[in-house]
């Protein structure tokens, strides 16, 4: 009886000391938990700053049209890239400073293309996280483009699309979420930043406190760039009461620019 | 030879334990027990599809009247064609000298894998047939479709612009594309349709509806629980839009629009849905449509990128334009 008691008594020893050895490390006190002690990351998320108009640094310049004057402008901004540097190769560089050129043409946005990856994550638009006990989704209120992580076995996509697929793991506290299958047609930006279909993109969600998140992607893409890179910005919980995701079905507002030189005159 | 042995213990062991399991899952599956998420909410997750009531029509044929439910045999009936339809799906080639059609092949679009009991989707008034709708809708001229002579994009429906089917119609059976993927986290249910890649976030925490000038396609939805059913409801629609009809046709609903919906999971793969029409505008009484969506192995929601693939738009209004030109030169 005595035996089996310190027994007890010495497996609840080692499973605190076990727990309390992540603590420093891993658990960050005072986010919101699901039940089985995952960070909940359910909510409303939104990315201030303008790395939307330029991931690199950048300083404010004229808007394409006039007759929207100081509205249609570009702000100036600091960017989202590590070290500050897109490494393009020489040829990728210049294709770059072509699509900044023709953007109207070209932009996926100006089309009400879905945004791809990371591009949806620091639009000026919210998106929604709900997490289950097994998936995690992510509705972005752009284009009500959305994407769901598969937190189970890695599955690979049957086809490339504009969202890619998404597989996650748990790295303590980090939501890791290895994006592939991107059909590369989606742009970094509106300054024609961009990616191929080779492109492999590793984010990774930390909560900083119950009402940030840091968030970081890797970007390795040898078609365009000499070595793989970093963007990393943090992103806000939307807090209004009545804050929610609202719908932006942009089709209509492309239909005149993309079809007008077809309607019946 | 022990090795052997051992071998054979094992395999035996695995056939009781499974032998076990499938004893255990037919018992589930008498007394459905509703199974919960461990915060505590009904777990309706999964993808389910309203396939099996694809051949179901939205109205019933006034010959049937009251009839809501098929007989045991006309089901048989229906479960013989769809099993001749499933092995004429099979087939790569067409035979020769039968006779090509325009259609795409089978295996493109989607399947009843059993059929729908009903003989209608709508469900009340007890008739099967949609209420009449209001003087004011009466009164109103309808507008031609675009026929072979687009003047723009706005002669096509909403569906074929790539921008919404609307509530209803992302969820009533049709060609292809009939999942929606229930995904719950605390406090929220969200829904995913793979056409048009509609997102419904719905919110459990009895917030207030939205402003109402926030006005749009999918509306502004709010849940609850009633027991073990997920009751939706939304309001807040643009008016003039969708209908309540397969991929958002029929008459457009109003800005008074009200839909209720109510998903009931009866068993591990079936969940009875149930949506509420009431549109005073429109309408002249609330009616409901109805029908199982089920759980299919291996069936599946894929990027549905519409807009971004939508050649046909441009293809239609630029033959438009040409067959135009072409009658002037005459």
């Amino acid at each position: 009886m005595f035996n089996r008691l310190t027994v007890f008594i010495v497996a609840i020893v080692l499973s605190a000391v076990s727990f309390q050895a992540q603590t420093p490390a891993q658990r960050a006190t005072g986010i919101p938990r699901m039940t089985d002690g995952k960070p909940n990351f359910t909510g409303l998320w939104q990315a201030l700053g303008t790395a939307y108009w330029d991931i690199r640094d950048h300083g404010a310049q004229n808007g394409p049209f006039y007759q929207l004057g100081a509205t249609g402008a570009m702000p100036a901004g600091q960017g989202i890239v590590e070290g500050g540097e897109i490494p393009y190769k020489p040829e990728a560089a210049a294709k770059q400073k072509e699509n900044l050129k023709n953007r109207l043409l070209l932009d996926p946005e100006v089309k009400c293309f879905m945004p791809g990856v990371p591009r949806g994550t620091y639009m000026p638009f919210p998106f929604q996280i709900i997490q289950s006990q097994r998936d995690i989704a992510i509705a972005y209120e752009y284009a009500t483009a959305n994407r769901v992580i598969n937190m189970g076995k890695p599955k690979e996509g049957a086809v490339d699309t504009w969202m890619g697929t998404s597989n996650g793991r748990w790295e303590g506290d980090t939501l890791v979420v290895d994006v592939t299958g991107l059909n590369g047609q989606s742009w970094f930006d509106r300054s024609g930043n961009f990616m191929s279909e080779n492109v492999h993109i590793i984010e990774r969600y930390t909560f900083a406190d119950a009402d940030h998140l840091n968030y970081e992607a890797t970007i390795e893409d040898n078609t365009i760039f000499t070595r793989p890179w970093k963007i990393s910005l943090p992103l806000y919980r939307r807090k209004e009461k009545n804050a929610q995701l609202n719908e932006f079905k942009c089709v209509e507002f492309a239909e005149e620019l993309l079809y007008g030189h077809l309607r019946k005159k | 030879m022990t090795y052997r042995v051992l071998i054979l213990v094992i395999l035996l062991m695995m056939t009781l334990t499974s032998a076990t399991t499938l004893l255990a899952q037919t018992k589930a599956a008498k007394a459905y027990t509703q199974p919960k998420t461990p915060w505590g909410d009904p777990d309706l997750q999964g993808t389910w599809t309203s396939d099996d009531c694809i051949n179901t029509p939205m109205q019933r044929p006034a010959n049937l009247g009251d009839k809501l439910y098929l007989t045991d045999e006309e089901l048989t009936q229906r479960e013989a064609a769809i099993a001749r339809q499933a092995e004429n799906d099979k087939q790569q080639f067409v035979a020769a000298n039968a006779q090509a059609n325009v259609n795409p092949p089978g295996h493109w679009g989607e399947r009843a894998r059993r059929p729908c009991r009903q003989t209608s989707l709508v469900i009340d008034p007890p008739s099967g047939r949609t209420p009449d709708l209001t003087p004011e809708v009466q009164a109103r001229v309808v507008p031609r479709g675009a026929g072979n002579n687009p003047a723009s994009w706005e002669d096509f429906s909403f569906y074929i612009r790539c921008i919404s089917r609307g509530v209803a119609g992302s969820i009533l059976p049709v060609i292809y594309g009939n999942g929606t993927q229930i995904l719950q986290g605390p406090g929220y249910v969200l829904l995913l349709q793979e056409m048009v890649h509609e997102a419904r976030v719905i919110p459990l925490d009895n917030r207030p509806h939205a402003g109402s000038n926030v006005r749009s396609y999918m509306g502004d939805s709010r849940g609850r629980w009633e027991g073990n059913t997920l009751v939706v409801e939304t309001t807040n629609f643009l008016a003039g839009k969708t209908g309540i009809g397969l991929n958002g046709g029929g008459t457009p609903t109003s800005d008074a629009l009200k839909l209720t919906e109510r998903f009931t999971r009866v068993d591990p793969n079936t969940i009875n849905y149930e949506m509420t029409i009431d549109d005073p505008k429109v309408y002249t009484k609330p009616w409901k449509v109805g029908f199982p969506i089920a759980q299919e192995p291996g069936y599946q929601n894929f990027e549905y990128a519409c807009h971004e693939g939508n050649n046909a738009m441009f293809n239609s209004l630029s033959g438009a334009r040409a067959a135009e030109k072409a009658a002037e030169k005459k």
